[in-house]
């Protein structure tokens, strides 16, 4: 009798065990930090009131199963282990209710592979202006179906003598082949979906989970690793980094800023910029906490609670002194299971105004707070650094500083020079002397203003010379040049945001580079 | 053999867990105790209100650190809490103790289990009026969220137990094709029997219902400024008073109220419901006219009225809101002939510009004796101004004061009287400057409100965990009648018809 091979006699073991093993390398890895950033904005708890605005719509039920098993995302690799024990058993019990032949057994593979692929090309929709428990609870109810059908055929098997599979017979080369080839198909396909279709999906929520751990280093270091990555959220977690690490006049261009779309969809299901996706993150970090409260609302409105909106609104109210407000979200919070640190973070300010004052990244984000009212709608594009471009009046000179870089980044020179005026007399940092320089022709007062600038005019007109050629052709040129001048401010008032400048050069500023974003 | 056992061990394990979760809480008083000088820390704060006869028990949540029970002894009844320090009250025996205290004080005494022995709290009273509440109040829950909008609907709750009825959902998840908003439900003098209600966006249009029927109406011509908006039925007539408001709302930057809601246009319509016609009651380009509310005999109309000098222009928005904090509104009235259908000049009712105010609501007690308004620094929609408090006029002796003892630091707002003048339910931010909730206040023969407390909830904890705000608290005498489904119906299938308007 011929000897079978005992890769071939556990072929089941050895499979299950190769898929087990990709699948939570997949769902913990891969898949861990987006996942991570789905269960920030998600929200689930034991209490009919809080959980009524899910419970009540269609499915509703079946997402709270999925946020469920979400929950588990808190830890990235407990997560991907749920996830890669459910993708296995999925697979099993297809297989087990399919009785396969050996030849067909790699097809039991096939829903699993379909449902990876499905949650790579959803996306940052996983969870933006989207239901975050859906993926898991499709997952769920896939694994629930085939259980319930594996049951009725075990029932069934057990009365009938002659039900016939084919699980048992051993494996051959063909059938390691058939397995090993889906395997390769079934995580290359969402791999290759998130690499192509959403680069900046890993990247991005790696960010918000290294700014959850208030690694603001980290945070920036991911953006410059991705530097010539092009898109709004990454520009915007990562200006939020230099917020806090002071560096936000130094390091602002070094990443590319010329915004490539992202596959996103809002809540009709239409394609959207993603602004939603940060607004709220980046008026926090600008001091702008009305407006960040007034988007947390909002987002609450149309998603219902979420940990991160929960956590903004605790941290709104506590900065506003409301004390009530506070202890209501972090009330709400309590009911989530694993937010125990954060809660007892901010508990300790609930009624102590100097605690608050005390907050170390409080402090700092009060810095740039606005000292006179206005009205929202009069504030200006983009929505972040944006709403400093007309601040005229700061608490700090951290605030000149936003509304100078700001006005550098939408290429408002006027409005950039203006605020300039302050700064007479003293030693312009690098950007900002980098933006003066560009205005000198326009304006040669500036150079007796500043006259610190030599150095700094010299090194624009070498540009100036370097570039001539490629000025001609500024779209065709930008991206090539970007290795060469990342960081140079004079590249990006000519070479980057070329995009959106020229949206808005039509609209408004018909001379000048004027009205980014 | 396997199989069944199981089945078996999984139904034991369930039972045993549904059984583990069924803690009792203490059911007597305690028989030694130490009494202490503190009062019990309990929400919501019910201490020393007045309240109707037919109220819904008054659930409380008693904290005290270390604790792990609680009794709270309301007069014979007795009402326990595990730690969680949330009573439960018996429906039956909270019923029957009302009854019997009708027109009396009732004291509560709060114990707490301590690790040291029990110990019991300061007393408070619960004062019994001897007139009832009406049965139901409708309100829209909604988030406090300013723009946007998805789940939302009008529901009615039973004040004597804590059901609590949809009268209208809109859809439950996004949906360009239906999305819209609801708001402004009115009724005809404190009955069910004629109601409306707005629909905004998809589908819109104004939902008119008469008993058990129902339609959609829409009110559009080139001469009026936007659809109806605050609504007020005539009290014994087919008749409904609009107002029209082209409205805007902005939101501050730095300043101590998060949003201002502007009207930039506002006039007065009269909607005849037979006739399906429209026509303006008052339409100016120097006033700002708007929350029309008749007098309980139909005879005037009081409203609200700014003084805007500005001629409309492109540029009115800019001016108006750049002026938000200057445009204050006066109380007017203006009489009704009911046979004709005409009005005549309007007459002066509160004049609180002249002092640097602002009112809004105006709302007649059903004797005709006071009118109720929101007062604040400026503007109309004071729901959103810390400085919104209730007050009323004796239109006897044109005397007008705050609700000292009804108001709050926050805002007051939306008020409604019960049928027989003797409570007032409204909305107040007071608990947490966000989210408003309804308070309803005992409105005595004297004219003086008594302290408000909190619409009674079966858990204390729901209004902490709602997040959800509660608009336009209407108190009626009965039940709503129309189905949901026919409601949903109107809205969802049926085309507003477009009312005339008659010059």
């Amino acid at each position: 009798m011929k000897q079978v091979p005992f890769i071939n006699s556990h072929y089941r073991t050895f499979a299950y065990a190769l898929l087990f093993a990709l699948a939570w390398t997949w769902a913990s890895w891969w898949m861990g930090d987006i996942y991570r950033i789905t269960y920030e904005n998600s929200y689930l708890a034991a209490d009919s009131t809080l959980m009524h605005f899910l419970w009540q719509q269609s499915f509703g039920s079946l997402w709270i199963a999925g946020r469920a098993l979400l929950l588990l995302y808190r830890w990235p690799l407990l997560g991907g282990l749920a996830v890669a024990l459910l993708l296995t058993a999925a697979t099993w019990l297809v297989g087990y209710c399919l009785r396969l032949r050996p030849r067909w057994r790699w097809l039991s593979l096939l829903p699993a592979g379909a449902w990876m692929a499905w949650v790579a090309w959803t996306g940052l929709n996983l969870y933006y202006e989207s239901e975050p428990g859906r993926t898991l609870g499709i997952l769920l109810l896939g694994v629930l179906v085939c259980a319930i059908d594996a049951f009725i055929i075990w029932t069934f098997k057990s009365r009938s003598a002659n039900h016939k599979h084919h699980s048992g017979a051993p494996a051959t080369v063909g059938t390691w082949v058939s397995t090993v080839a889906t395997l390769v198909v079934c995580f290359g396909v969402p791999v290759a979906i998130t690499h192509v279709r959403h680069p900046y999906a890993r990247p991005l929520t790696h960010m918000q989970v290294q700014m959850l751990n208030e690694d603001w280093e980290g945070m920036s270091q991911t953006a410059r690793d991705h530097a010539s990555l092009s898109y709004r959220p990454l520009a915007a977690y990562y200006a939020i980094a230099l917020v806090h690490t002071g560096r936000l006049a130094d390091d602002l261009f070094d990443i590319r800023l010329d915004f490539d779309s992202l596959h996103v969809v809002n809540y009709s299901g239409e394609p959207d910029v993603g602004s939603n996706y940060y607004i709220i993150d980046c008026n926090y970090a600008a001091g702008l906490f009305r407006s960040a409260e007034h988007k947390a609302v909002e987002r609450m409105t149309m998603e219902g609670p979420s940990l991160a909106t929960l956590k903004h609104l605790t941290r709104l109210a506590l900065l506003d002194h409301n004390w009530p407000l506070a202890r209501k979200y972090l009330s709400i919070l309590g009911r989530a299971p694993f937010e125990g640190a954060f809660i007892e973070r901010y508990s300790a300010m609930l009624d102590s105004p100097e605690r608050v004052a005390a907050d170390p990244e409080f402090a700092l984000l009060r810095q740039t707070e606005p000292v006179m009212d206005n009205f929202e709608s009069y504030f200006e594009q983009p929505v972040f650094l944006g709403y400093n471009c007309v601040l005229m009046a700061g608490r700090s000179a951290t605030a000149l500083q936003h509304s100078l870089l700001a006005n550098l980044y939408s290429k408002r020179m006027p409005a950039f020079l203006e605020r300039c005026q302050a700064l007479m007399g003293s030693t312009p940092q690098k950007t900002i002397a980098e933006g003066l320089v560009t205005q000198v022709k326009k304006n040669p007062a500036i150079v007796q203003a500043f006259p610190q600038l030599q150095m700094t005019a010299q090194m624009y007109t070498g540009f100036l010379r370097n570039v001539a050629t490629e000025m001609k052709d500024r779209p065709r040129y930008a991206r090539q040049l970007f290795d060469s001048y990342k960081g140079y401010y004079p590249y990006y008032y000519f070479f980057g945001n070329l995009k959106a400048t020229r949206k808005s050069d039509k609209k408004e500023h018909a001379s000048s580079n004027a009205g980014v974003n | 053999m396997k199989r069944s056992s199981f089945f078996i061990t999984t139904t034991l394990f369930i039972a045993v867990l549904a059984m583990s979760s069924c803690s009792g809480r203490p059911k007597s008083v305690p028989t030694a105790f130490t009494d202490v000088t503190d009062s019990a820390m309990i929400f919501p704060d019910y201490r020393d209100v007045t309240i109707p006869p037919n109220i819904a028990p008054m659930n409380i949540k008693v904290s005290d650190d270390g604790a792990t029970e609680f009794v709270v002894e309301i007069g014979s009844l007795v009402a326990g809490a595990t730690a969680d320090g949330k009573t439960d009250i018996d429906s039956t025996a909270w019923r029957q103790l009302l009854e019997q205290n009708k027109g009396k004080d009732i004291a509560v005494h709060v114990y707490a289990h301590r690790p040291a022995g029990w110990v019991r709290f300061l007393p408070y009273t619960l004062h019994v009026a001897e007139e009832p509440i009406d049965g139901f109040l409708s309100y829209r829950l909604i988030e406090p969220g300013y723009e946007l909008y998805r789940q939302l609907g009008l529901y009615q709750r039973n004040l004597s137990n804590f059901d609590e009825a949809v009268i209208y959902e809109n859809n439950r998840s996004f949906s360009d094709k239906d999305n819209h908003c609801v708001n402004c439900h009115n009724f005809q003098n404190y009955s069910t029997d004629r109601m409306l209600f707005h629909v905004r966006a998809a589908h819109g249009g104004t939902v008119i219902i008469e008993g058990n029927e129902a339609h959609k109406i829409a009110i559009k011509h080139d001469s009026i400024i936007a659809a109806g908006v605050y609504p007020s039925w005539h009290p014994t007539q087919a008749l409904v008073a609009f107002s029209t408001n082209s409205t805007g709302q902005v939101f501050h930057m730095f300043h101590k109220e998060k949003i201002e809601v502007l009207d930039m246009a506002s006039d007065l319509l009269l909607y005849d419901v037979e006739k399906n016609s429209v026509r303006h009651i008052l339409r100016s380009s120097d006033a700002l006219e708007t929350f029309p509310c008749w007098a309980p005999d139909g005879s005037r109309l009081y409203y609200c009225s700014a003084r805007c000098n500005e001629a409309r222009a492109d540029s009115l928005i800019l001016r108006t809101v750049a002026k938000y904090d200057s445009l204050l509104y006066d109380i007017y009235s203006i009489p009704f002939d009911a046979a004709t259908r005409t009005f005549g000049e309007p007459r002066l009712e509160v004049d609180a510009s002249a002092s640097g105010h602002s009112t809004s609501v105006p709302r007649i007690s059903p004797d005709g004796k006071y009118l109720l308004y929101t007062q604040g620094d400026y503007g109309q929609f004071h729901i959103w101004h810390h400085s919104a408090d209730l007050w009323v006029k004796r239109l006897a002796n044109s005397d007008s004061y705050p609700l000292t003892a009804a108001n709050s630091a926050e805002a007051e707002s939306f008020h409604s009287w019960s049928s027989n003048g003797r409570w007032i339910a409204f909305a107040s931010r007071r608990l947490d400057a966000a989210y408003s909730r309804v308070f309803i206040a005992y409105f005595d023969r004297d004219g003086r409100a008594h302290k408000a407390f909190l619409l009674p909830q079966r858990d204390p904890d729901f209004n902490t965990m709602l997040l959800k705000s509660f608009n336009v608290p209407e108190l009626t005498k009965d039940a709503v009648k129309i189905s949901t489904e026919k409601l949903n119906h109107i809205v969802y299938d049926t085309e507003a018809e477009l009312a005339s308007y008659e010059e």
